[in-house]
């Protein structure tokens, strides 16, 4: 593959990531938010695998399919049974940012994003495509991070999660490449958080705010304990 | 065929103009009627033919015209600005040959007035008949107006910084022939942002119901309720001239293989049938795309809207900046 076709079709990923993130701070169907992300996580997989045809470096080849395993299907089917079990298919209700406000302050962190980076980007790489590349995974991870915050049920807050980690790799794949140890541990790592929080959401079967209401008649013994 | 000169010459542009023009009309129905098809094919009904929309507009034409009696001139000449506006953007949209150096006209800008003002006098006639649902209608389609407008003056904004060219022509002339998006990858982006302005524009389902005479949901049907015999017939091609520009904008910038440069017999005939081709799979996708939406609640529609205007903003920073 020559370097400028491998350039467009980089391009055109990074634009269908976006859209997939976008995807995720507007739907309201939970089983789509996960199809989303699985959709991102294949084309974070299938840059890492044009990377890899581009340098021929091994690594990236193990990320690619690492990716593609562990988040294209592992943790896509880990949410879904979660998700049968919980009853819950839609979430409705948002935090201090409706998803159309989600959207423009998104507009704005990709402008910010960009304002802040790109002198500093220029210098350590040449190619518009890095620069591209780490301005949309910074972005994507403040987007995640914007999802985590307005939305209401615990398991749409794990998708924010996981996008934010996106975001870290689609940084890593194009800026600083991670040694493949810590690639490892960090996707070891968010099969247990997601474990661990679908648990802990499946436990809570709604928000935060719905559990702490269930945790309030322990709190009655904790304070006659301290008395 | 002698090779053609770089500015066409007077008889080019008389062929652009008569071919876009007899096409926009004669086409135009055709569309209405494919996308009324599919959706019924895919409620498993049998559903109109497909030339329907001829046979109805035929039978409107031969009917007499009703006024209200509160109407006023607006009531009787809104179905002809209508189609005037309609028709003159018609020439603003090349669908299969772009002739070279046709200035003054395919201004984007002035394209989206021309279509602002068919609906603006399309508005007022349902003000001016003095029925509540027309006021109702011209009132919900003011209000969607007010956000997709300026989505779609970004929306379009995106496509002129994609190309550094206001003028239609001359973004058609540059991709004519090609496939755009595997060397712009952000036309993806602005695909996406013109399919909702379209389906928007259209009175399609996600936004309005083009189906449905419900006093509860109908927009754009409430405006036209007034309206009958040949000034129906007209405002109901002009919808459908609408609908078919905004579809050729999104085949000819996405997909513009067909487009041809050069006037000449045989590319000219090949150029329309793929242009055809392309347009039944675009109207069959529409149809299919309707057939799986539920209609959304009106308050839900800006966060649609804004996801066309972020895919477009997106489009001018990447091409801006990076």
């Amino acid at each position: 593959m020559n370097s400028l076709a491998f350039e467009g079709v980089v391009k055109v990923i990074l634009v269908l990531v976006l859209v997939s993130a976008v995807v995720i701070i507007s739907r309201r169907d939970i089983l789509s938010l996960f199809r989303s992300y699985a959709a991102q996580s294949l084309l974070l997989a299938l840059v890492a695998f044009l990377s890899f045809i581009q340098d021929g470096q091994l690594v990236l080849l193990y990320t690619s399919v690492l990716i593609l395993v562990v988040k294209g299907v592992f943790i896509p089917f880990i949410l879904k049974r979660a998700q049968r079990g919980m009853s819950i298919d839609r979430d409705i209700d948002f935090h201090y940012l409706q998803p159309s406000g989600s959207i423009l302050v998104s507009v704005l962190v990709i402008v910010g994003v960009y304002a802040a980076v790109a002198d500093k980007l220029k210098v350590v790489s040449g190619g518009s495509l890095f620069l591209l590349g780490a301005v949309l995974g910074i972005s994507l991870t403040l987007m995640g991070m914007m999802v985590i915050f307005s939305r209401r049920q615990v398991i749409s807050k794990i998708v924010g999660y996981l996008v934010m980690e996106n975001g870290v790799v689609l940084f890593s794949l194009f800026v600083s490449e991670l040694p493949f140890l810590i690639e490892v541990l960090v996707l070891m790592d968010l099969v247990i958080l997601v474990v661990i929080s679908a648990i802990l959401a499946f436990g809570m079967s709604s928000s935060l705010e719905e559990f702490h209401k269930s945790l309030n008649p322990f709190h009655d013994w904790f304070r006659g304990g301290n008395a | 065929m002698s090779a053609a000169a770089p500015v066409s010459s007077g008889w080019a542009i008389a062929v652009y103009c008569v071919l876009n023009l007899a096409l926009s009309v004669a086409l135009a129905p055709f569309f209405m009627s494919l996308i009324k098809k599919v959706k019924a094919r895919v409620q498993r009904r049998e559903g109109p033919g497909i030339f329907q929309s001829y046979y109805n507009l035929a039978k409107l034409f031969k009917k007499e015209v009703v006024y209200s009696s509160n109407s006023s001139f607006i009531m009787r000449i809104a179905p002809y600005v209508n189609v005037v506006c309609l028709l003159t953007a018609a020439l603003f949209v090349p669908l299969v040959f772009v002739p070279a150096g046709f200035s003054g006209v395919g201004n984007i800008i002035l394209f989206l007035y021309l279509l602002a003002l068919a609906k603006f006098f399309m508005a007022l006639a349902g003000l001016d008949a003095g029925s509540a649902f027309g006021g109702m209608g011209s009132s919900r389609e003011m209000a969607i107006s007010s956000i997709i407008e300026p989505v779609a003056m970004i929306v379009f904004a995106s496509l002129a910084f994609s190309f550094h060219s206001l003028n239609l022509f001359d973004i058609f002339s540059q991709v004519a022939g090609s496939v755009p998006f595997l060397s712009r990858p952000t036309l993806l982006l602005v695909g996406i942002s013109m399919f909702i302005v379209l389906i928007t524009e259209t009175a399609r389902i996600p936004v309005d119901n083009p189906e449905t005479h419900l006093e509860l949901t109908m927009v754009h049907e409430a405006m036209v309720l007034e309206q009958s015999g040949r000034n129906l017939a007209l405002m109901e091609i002009s919808a459908a001239i609408k609908q078919l520009l905004l579809m050729a904008l999104l085949v000819n910038v996405f997909l513009p293989i067909g487009l041809v440069v050069d006037l000449a017999a045989l590319p000219l005939v090949a150029a329309l049938s793929i242009f055809f081709i392309e347009m039944v799979i675009l109207a069959v996708f529409i149809g299919f795309f309707e057939s799986y939406c539920t209609k959304l609640r009106l308050f839900r529609l800006p966060t649609m809207f804004l996801i066309a205007y972020f895919l477009s903003f997106v489009t001018i920073l990447l091409e801006v900046l990076v």
